[in-house]
């Protein structure tokens, strides 16, 4: 399992996240309008749920509906770039 | 077979409880994958990368020969014959004085017993031990009466230079120093005429830390571990099962119950998120406070990216302090006073441990050829283009508190 970044991330990349991350699984470019988690180095220890101001972090598990392909967007991500 | 009387405070029983299989426990669950790929890859091979670690360490995880690890060799013949001439034992209390002296003799730091409660004992075994004929998911059928709970104190200093190989190695070298004194107790016992079972690391059958609770070597902690009165968390545990008859002794009341509702410390700087702030949980009928196992373990692959074990928790711990008096003094007035007036000395006294010691206790310490120092530069990202500042919060927040 792992965490995923999703909507209410865009535009706002509030980047607090990445300050509590142990594992530094956070990532993003200038270019990019939301931050992305990498699914293969999280750890599942929901530190970025409370410092995201915009609500936009979610389990796997619990991500709503209407945000699921957030998963996919997150890991496509990280595809050809490791 | 019930608990100890009375009941220990740090956790409690509120419903049915089942025994563990061994093989739900971390090690072999990463062994099999089940933590992800990346760990499992890890343990086998990054986490013996540094000849000093795979000394310190068990055979596996990259060490590559089992004959050059002492816990390996040492770890293969828990049980051995019982004498057929049994010594008579008509004091049970005189023999338990005796256990506990011996037991001190060979190494130990603190010694209690309790009765084994069969729901610490786990229901299969996880590891094979060809020189024993056990194999990976037998039954296990530990028929003793008795657990003599065994606690060996680590370095302080060495564990306030945490998350790091030089905490890494006094937790391994203190994981070795369990098992000949486990061993020699356990052989000890056998030559007394009674059956006896060493359980250290590397080889165990038990679950160590409630047994150490109803054998009164302390209290559970919020972290997930015993809190001794005078060493903190900074003790390896390991158990002799046996029938010699002996005095049990009686869970006790240090004060760490309270202590853990308004201390936090290690909750708060846990680097993995895996300590809660919250209340206790109940899990497989026992209501404690519930660490979160599978992060705490996967946050092996980010310190310092060597495989070491973080020990924050247990070095920022409010009762891990070195002895001396004032040390004794503040554990003592908190355990001498009654329960519900604790909270108006806890407070004080935390505030003075925070102005004191730090909110985050660490020390910087040059050992052998490492440096636990904060890296000055961040962390070159791998993924091209990103620009968020990676340094690793154990780096950029917890020691520049």
């Amino acid at each position: 399992m792992t965490y995923i970044i999703t909507e209410p991330c865009i535009d706002v990349v509030d980047t607090g996240c990445i300050d509590v991350c142990p594992m530094d699984c956070i990532h993003g470019t200038e270019n990019d309008k939301m931050l992305y988690i990498d699914p293969e180095d999280c750890i599942d220890c929901g530190g970025c749920v409370p410092a995201c101001p915009a609500n936009a972090i979610f389990p796997e598990a619990e991500l709503p509906e209407q945000w699921k392909h957030y998963t996919q967007i997150n890991a496509d991500y990280f595809k050809g770039k490791k | 077979m019930p608990s100890a009387n009375p009941k220990p405070r740090s956790y409690r029983i509120v419903g049915p409880q089942r025994q563990i299989d061994e093989r739900e426990t971390p090690h072999p669950r990463v062994d099999r994958g089940e933590l992800g790929e990346k760990l499992r890859r890890w343990r086998t091979t990054n986490a013996g990368t540094d000849p000093f670690r795979r000394v310190l360490g068990p055979a596996g995880g990259g060490a590559p020969n089992p004959y050059n690890s002492l816990q390996h060799i040492m770890c293969a013949v828990p049980e051995g014959p019982v004498n057929p001439e049994r010594r008579p034992v008509p004091d049970t209390a005189k023999m338990a004085r005796n256990i506990k002296e011996v037991a001190r003799f060979f190494g130990a730091t603190v010694v209690g017993i309790t009765e084994l409660d069969q729901l610490y004992v786990y229901s299969h075994r996880a590891r094979n031990n060809a020189t024993m004929g056990e194999k990976s998911g037998d039954p296990v059928n530990l028929p003793h009466r008795y657990a003599i709970c065994l606690g060996f104190e680590s370095d302080y200093e060495k564990f306030l230079a945490n998350n790091s190989r030089i905490s890494d190695a006094d937790y391994g070298l203190g994981n070795i120093h369990t098992i000949p004194t486990t061993f020699m107790l356990a052989s000890y016992i056998r030559e007394m005429g009674y059956a006896a079972r060493a359980h250290h690391y590397g080889r165990s059958e038990i679950n160590p830390i409630p047994l150490a609770v109803n054998a009164g070597l302390g209290e559970l902690g919020r972290h997930g571990m015993l809190i001794h009165e005078e060493y903190g968390s900074r003790l390896h545990l390991s158990v002799v099962t046996t029938d010699l008859p002996l005095a049990v002794d009686k869970p006790v009341d240090i004060g760490a119950e309270e202590v853990c509702k308004y201390c936090m410390k290690c909750a708060r700087t846990c680097p993995s998120h895996s300590i809660p702030f919250g209340g206790k949980e109940v899990y497989n009928g026992v209501e404690k406070y519930r660490i979160n196992v599978d992060s705490c373990y996967k946050y092996r692959l980010a310190s310092r990216g060597q495989w070491s074990n973080c020990v924050i928790c247990v070095s920022s711990c409010c009762y891990n302090k070195p002895t001396a008096w004032w040390h004794t003094l503040a554990t003592k007035s908190i355990k001498w006073t009654p329960p519900s007036l604790r909270v108006l000395i806890i407070k004080p006294l935390l505030w003075i441990d925070d102005l004191f010691w730090g909110k985050r206790p660490w020390k910087h310490m040059k050992w052998l050829d490492y440096d636990n120092a904060p890296e000055t530069n961040a962390r070159i990202c791998n993924i091209p283009g990103c620009n968020v500042k990676h340094a690793n919060l154990q780096h950029k927040k917890l020691h520049t508190a």
